[in-house]
């Protein structure tokens, strides 16, 4: 049945969920979901079993009188209560389908409430639209849309803004090194590198340490370009920044190794800089590393799932592998991951926001060899007996895969080495 | 000062009446089962988690249909944290169903959208003996009919289709969802089906969710014992185990928050007895035994297995109770746990510091009083910072909660325990009872504790 009404064994998860991603990157935030309870406590268990940290999400609690009344008294007491027991930089106030149903008018109680100490930024994700990703997307958008201020300077600094998306803290790292490397200075929006992959030192801190600044996201308007890792999360961002700012603006997922060669010519261009020898050495290595095990890899036929811009940017990178992606799947329908996924490959299946049954329809209906998922295709790698490279959010049924990135040259002789790998134990099997 | 006001509380006075100091010489509970203080960074879920997560979730063949945005189905697909499981894992927790209600479907209803998906569902997987629909927070408020949709898609299909009206923001916490949920499976499933035959000693299990298996070291305690489980509510159990329910001489009530209201309406009904235990440790356990057995007059084949049983494990029990003795824990559980486990602790050496629950009620409340000493701190609905403050300040040596719960602990260097899905359980019984302990002492002596540092301050 290719047109199912009903969704069976979802390929996404809803709207708020990406917006608190976005928000545990930046220091000292508090997400606060207005809506019921366990929309703040389902996704928590979310982040503490992909990432093993403690995640803190306040929540409105509404109830039957809010549903019926209106949640603005909760919402009020809410921020009051996180501003007066924790002092945020700031609060993300994150919607949900039941205060987007009931009509909520966020954007004015916040207005109006006029909250002094943390800066209040409202979040419009209503779960009945897009998924985690447009989630993150208009979080991103919504922290930029409403504290980026141009400085009275008219001349830009020469910071770079970065925007990851949801990708893990190990990318991130990927991304800052290979920077640090060319001496630049940038922002990361938001940088979840610290946050999400904390140490364990005592005391422990009110909030964790690392993630962006509130003052680093103002100063955001004052960069001299943009570029988001992730076009569907992070891209609004992006062009927001471009439209208002007219700052260069770029999208480029670096996974693999052209796309890297083409994220770091775009750095280049955007700031003058020049790639060191150090960075032609670490591509030289993921070279070496894809070359030592071509004879693995090559022939190999792939079933590509994720989120859209990292199912791409993996589609283009097996192909530099010598493996063919027989399907690309998306997590979330986009006519734009649908051109894309057509220019990578035209012998290939897409699949544009479908569910991870029809994933396993396909992978079976395919020869594949090898799977890319997160944890909710695992079963779909057993039942099939292919190979399996556990990848995206969220990964809970191994350890670790948070702190390890897959961007960038370096991060790609780590994937490189997790395919091979995979592939070798799925021979052995 | 029974009551107290944690320093993390200053700016919202009424958390003091959730807060409890225990004295003997009182007669106070802290309050409980009341609306959340809004953003308080509270630990609690949402009715459907109660009705679908807790109560119905375990239910192996039975198509979960979730009626909503994707969130909802995607949290607890698989159970979620929840590891209730079932022998039934082809099916059972691999497949998660959802509507998927769009932006047009809000505006226009989503009646089709559901009916449909019910027809499909069936389609897919035509060996499931029925379909739950769970209604969500959006399904409230636009009011799509969910009786009549199931009503129809039933008459269509030939198998029941059971809506639940389980919408998240109704009451103040998940403990509303199990209420819901024992009062539909009651109206809607018990007493659908008779059991082939019926003996003098037919018990159903209420209240235990099969947790990493607990029931299979429950169950064949009673077996052996001449008892037959007619049904279990809901660990492991088929839709038709529980619409036989009705015949059954007795219901055993584990957990009693999520199902005192099934075996009431059983016993109203039905007319069946409902006997309360906690199958945590060697005494409570023995206790429950022997109650049953006096039930059905098995005393003697109960003695017997309980003294096989018990010296098995007891000698091992006693060493770990050599090695905990003196050390002290903070319980905070959704509800009953935190009262069962005091004494199951007690016999480990171990005593309650504190105890904190979700979702409790005040018979909750009082059975926690009954149990634990003089100045322990009884907490209701406890926020993200006062299990902070309280970990901190009190310095317990071990913490016993949930995921939500467990890196805060970790993050503070304090030992934790999962006790809501476990750590390498099944916890139950006797047998059980080691796996806890045994856990116990991992959370407690591993190594890495001692190479913590400490910033310069």
């Amino acid at each position: 049945m290719r047109n199912r009404s009903v969704t069976i064994n979802p390929a996404r998860m809803c709207q708020p969920i990406g917006a608190m991603y976005a928000l545990f990157g930046v220091h000292a935030a508090v997400p606060l979901v207005h809506g019921s309870q366990g929309c703040a406590a389902y996704p928590m268990r979310m982040f503490n079993r992909h990432f093993g940290e403690l995640v803190q999400v306040a929540v409105s609690s509404l109830g039957e009188d809010a549903s019926v009344f209106g949640g603005k008294k909760n919402l009020i007491a809410s921020i009051d209560n996180i501003i007066a027991r924790r002092h945020p930089e700031l609060i993300g106030v994150i919607t949900t389908c039941l205060s987007e149903t009931i009509g909520d008018d966020i954007d004015g109680i916040i207005r109006e409430g006029n909250f002094k100490d943390s800066k209040v930024v409202p979040i419009h994700t209503p779960s009945y639209v897009g998924s985690h990703v447009t989630g993150y997307d208009n979080a991103l958008k919504a922290l930029v849309t409403n504290l980026s201020e141009e400085s009275d300077s008219d001349n830009a600094n020469d910071r770079l803004n970065i925007i990851p998306g949801m990708v893990n803290p190990g990318d991130v790292l990927e991304i800052k090194q290979m920077l640090d490397s060319m001496s630049i200075a940038y922002t990361i929006l938001s940088d979840i590198s610290e946050t999400l992959n904390a140490p364990l030192i005592l005391p422990k801190p009110p909030f964790p340490s690392g993630g962006t600044s509130v003052s680093e996201i103002e100063d955001c308007a004052n960069a001299c370009g943009v570029i988001s890792l992730c076009e569907h999360a992070g891209g609004s961002a992006a062009a927001f920044l471009k439209r208002e700012y007219g700052m260069a603006s770029d999208t480029i997922c670096p996974i693999g190794v052209s796309n890297t060669d083409r994220f770091l010519d775009s750095v280049c261009n955007m700031t003058g800089a020049e790639i060191p020898y150090s960075l032609e050495q670490e591509r030289g290595r993921l070279i070496d590393a894809m070359v030592d095990v071509h004879m693995k890899t090559c022939g190999k036929r792939a079933a590509i799932f994720a989120d859209p811009d990292i199912a791409l940017a993996l589609a283009e990178f097996v192909i530099e592998l010598g493996i063919e992606p027989v399907i690309v799947s998306s997590s979330t329908a986009s006519r734009k991951f649908l051109q894309k996924a057509k220019s990578v490959t035209d012998c290939c299946e897409i699949l544009n926001g479908r569910d991870l049954y029809e994933l396993q329809r396909a992978v079976k209906s395919n020869e594949v060899d090898i799977l890319f998922g997160n944890t909710k295709c695992t079963p779909i790698a057993k039942d099939e007996d292919v190979a399996f490279v556990r990848c995206g959010f969220p990964v809970y049924d191994r350890v670790g895969y948070h702190r390890y990135g897959i961007m960038g040259y370096h991060g790609g002789v780590y994937l490189t080495d997790m395919i091979t790998n995979a592939i070798l134990e799925w021979e052995e099997r | 000062m029974p009551l107290t006001l944690l320093k993390s509380d200053k700016t919202i006075p009424e958390r003091e009446k959730h807060t409890y100091i225990k004295a003997a010489s009182e007669n106070i509970l802290p309050l409980s089962n009341v609306q959340t203080t809004p953003g308080d960074f509270t630990e609690r879920g949402c009715t459907y988690a109660g009705c679908m997560g807790v109560v119905c979730g375990p239910i192996k063949d039975v198509i979960h249909l979730v009626h909503g945005p994707i969130g909802c189905a995607y949290w607890t697909w698989g159970g979620g944290t929840r590891q209730n499981l079932s022998d039934n894992p082809g099916f059972h927790r691999k497949y998660c169903f959802s509507t998927d209600m769009q932006e047009d479907d809000i505006i226009f209803g989503g009646e089709d959208k559901l009916y449909k998906s019910i027809l499909e569902a069936h389609k897919e997987f035509p060996e499931a003996k029925g379909v739950f629909v769970y209604a969500t927070c959006a399904i409230g408020l636009i009011g799509d009919d969910l009786n009549g949709v199931c009503k129809r898609a039933e008459q269509k299909i030939g198998i029941r289709v059971v809506p639940f009206n389980c919408e998240g923001f109704r009451g103040c916490s998940q403990s509303l969802g199990h209420h819901i949920a024992n009062d539909t499976l009651f109206e809607r499933v018990v007493g659908t089906k008779e059991p082939e035959y019926l003996t003098d000693f037919d018990m159903n299990i209420i209240g235990d969710y099969n947790i990493q298996g607990d029931l299979w070291k429950i169950k064949p305690l009673f077996e052996r014992m001449g008892i037959r489980i007619l049904s279990t509510f809901t660990g492991n159990a088929s839709v038709d185990d529980i619409a036989q329910a009705h015949r059954a001489k007795l219901n055993l009530m584990h957990c009693q928050r999520s199902t005192p209201y099934i075996c009431k309406l059983m016993e109203e009904k039905y007319g069946i007895p409902v006997l309360r235990a906690s199958l945590f440790g060697i005494k409570q356990t023995s206790k429950a035994l022997r109650d049953v057995a006096a039930f059905f007059g098995l005393e003697d084949k109960a003695e017997e297995i309980i003294e096989e049983e018990v010296s098995k494990v007891a000698p091992k029990i006693e060493e770990y109770r050599r090695k905990f003795e003196g050390k002290r824990v903070f319980i905070y559980q959704g509800a009953p746990r935190a009262w069962h486990w005091v004494n199951m602790f007690r016999e480990l050496g171990i005593e309650t510091i504190a105890a904190a629950t979700t979702f409790g009620h005040e018979e909750d409340y009082a059975k926690i009083c009954e149990r634990v000493n003089d100045g322990v701190l009884v907490l209701d609905n406890p926020n993200s910072l006062e299990l902070e403050e309280i970990l901190i300040e009190l310095k317990p040596d071990l913490f016993i909660s949930g995921l939500k719960e467990k890196y805060l602990s970790y993050k503070l260097g304090v030992p934790f325990i999962n006790g809501h899905s476990y750590e390498n359980g099944p916890y139950a019984v006797y047998s059980g009872f080691l796996n806890f302990a045994r856990d116990i002492e991992k959370a407690l002596f591993t190594p890495v504790w001692g190479l913590i540092r400490r910033n310069r301050e």
